[in-house]
């Protein structure tokens, strides 16, 4: 690479790059950010322990085990790599993430690995085709309700994790803390806003653009959507009942602080979806 | 002398786009706080972005790069990395006005016939599979190879 030109066409000013600051020191960064970020809100302080750049990255990658992944990835504590901020700003490339998995394991052993990748790169295709539309129903509710039933706003106690139900205020937690969750906390994070407390999508999607490091209007808005079912044949809802079996013990699911959640798969779905069929 | 825009969705030294760019380039990243502002990213977002642009040591502008960009190539090509990104495909949109804006793709993880069916994941990935549990050397061998 060359440096930076200096002639310039006779008129025009030259723009100055920032100063560069000492590789080491996360805080001179942070004071950095906020100086060339004169909009952020005083009140937001919140930094992750999550470090951006190449190195970072290539830890993750330095733990992938692919077989482990297809076994363990549905578990709050399973063996998810965690590469999703760097993938999201092209820090790494999915091609030599999926040919560092067959490195390491077989095609069939790397198989589910390489699915979920997949995902990614199924939801990017779609937003190349309709870039105009992220932020559109993709197809009718399947809930029995309008989009005129839906609330437009996310309430303060959601967006804050105040709920008052312990599983959920601990994702929101998660997630406005470190700027990651996982999979399947996004899952219930999303359930839980679209049909527990009948929002938009689109509310619960742009709060999730505002806090995950991986935030990425595709994989983001279109799993929303798949959530909420304008982008899938139904809607996704969960019980108590599956958290505690994904989550271990990192995660309060006594029934006593989490009653909105509890209940057989058909009471739920009789109670949130009161206009459809009810579920044998 | 040309200008490599390298924007939040890919920010690395390590793309085609440098391939296609050659070596007398400058890589340059633009910190467009408005931008930031309208997608309302949080402190935590924007700290790992600059974390990210800082770790590749090339240098940070701040502002819309709409203005520094033109400025800084001064008439020569710019490139960037293609990203369905409407903000990025507005800059590009509006550069290609005064200058020759080349675009390259990163290389995808599946090969798939134009007219395939990908209303729903599954049928994507039926169609996928085959290409993307293939390493990239052997995907180019394929592809070479291929009538
Ligand atoms: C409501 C909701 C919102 C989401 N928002 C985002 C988002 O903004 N950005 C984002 O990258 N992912 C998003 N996902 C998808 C998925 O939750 C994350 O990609 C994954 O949890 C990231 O963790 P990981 O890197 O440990 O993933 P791993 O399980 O280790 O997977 C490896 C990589 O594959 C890709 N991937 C895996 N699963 C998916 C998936 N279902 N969809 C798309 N890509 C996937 C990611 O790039 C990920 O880093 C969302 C999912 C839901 C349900």
């Amino acid at each position: 690479m060359v440096s930076l030109l200096d002639s310039l066409p006779p008129g025009l000013a030259k723009p100055c790059a920032l100063k560069r600051l000492e590789k080491s020191g996360r805080d001179k960064v942070v004071s950095r950010v906020k100086d060339i970020s004169p909009g952020l809100a005083d009140s937001d302080v919140i930094i992750s322990e999550i470090r951006g750049g190449r190195k970072a990255a290539d830890q993750c990658l330095a733990h992938l085990n692919p077989a482990k992944y297809g076994s363990t990835r549905n578990h709050l504590d399973g063996a998810v790599t965690r590469l999703s901020p760097y993938i999201r700003h092209g820090v790494v490339n999915i091609t030599d993430v999926r040919d560092t998995a067959l490195d390491i394991s077989s095609a069939k052993d790397s198989e589910k690995f390489i699915q979920q990748l997949s995902w990614r790169e199924y939801w990017q295709r779609l937003y190349k085709e309709f870039p105009r539309n992220i932020w559109q129903d993709v197809e009718p509710y399947k809930t029995g309700f309008s989009p005129d039933d839906y609330q437009d706003n996310l309430p303060r106690d959601i967006a804050e994790g105040r709920t008052g139900i312990a599983s959920i205020d601990g994702f929101i937690d998660e997630l406005l803390t470190t700027g990651y969750i996982h999979n399947h906390a996004r899952l219930y994070l999303a359930g839980y806003v679209c049909h527990w407390r009948r929002i938009k999508w689109q509310a619960g999607a742009a709060w999730f653009l505002t806090h995950l490091l991986d935030g990425d209007p595709a994989s983001n808005n279109l799993s929303w959507q798949w959530v909420a079912s304008t982008f899938s044949h139904k809607p996704y809802y969960f019980n108590l009942e599956n958290i505690a079996k994904f989550s271990g013990d990192t995660v309060d699911t006594r029934i006593e602080t989490n009653r909105p959640l509890a209940g057989t798969y058909e009471e739920l779905y009789a109670r949130l979806f009161p206009n459809l069929e009810p579920k044998k | 002398m040309s200008i490599v825009w390298v924007h939040e969705d890919a920010i690395t030294l390590n793309h085609p786009v440098f391939w296609t760019a050659g070596p007398a380039v400058q890589p340059i990243f633009i910190w467009d706080t408005e931008e930031h502002d309208r997608r309302a990213y949080s402190l935590k977002r924007r700290v790992f972005i600059y974390e990210c642009a800082h770790d590749l040591d090339i240098p940070i502008y701040a502002g819309r790069p709409c203005e520094i960009l033109p400025v800084l190539a001064a008439g020569e090509t710019i490139y960037t990395a293609g990203t369905p990104n409407l903000y990025v495909l507005d800059v590009v949109a509006d550069l290609r006005k005064s200058h020759d804006v080349t675009v390259v793709d990163a290389p995808q993880l599946a090969h798939i016939p134009a007219n395939t069916d990908t209303g729903r994941f599954f049928r994507f990935w039926n169609r996928a599979k085959k290409s993307a549990l293939t390493h990239s050397s052997e995907n180019q061998i394929e592809t070479a190879t291929a009538p």
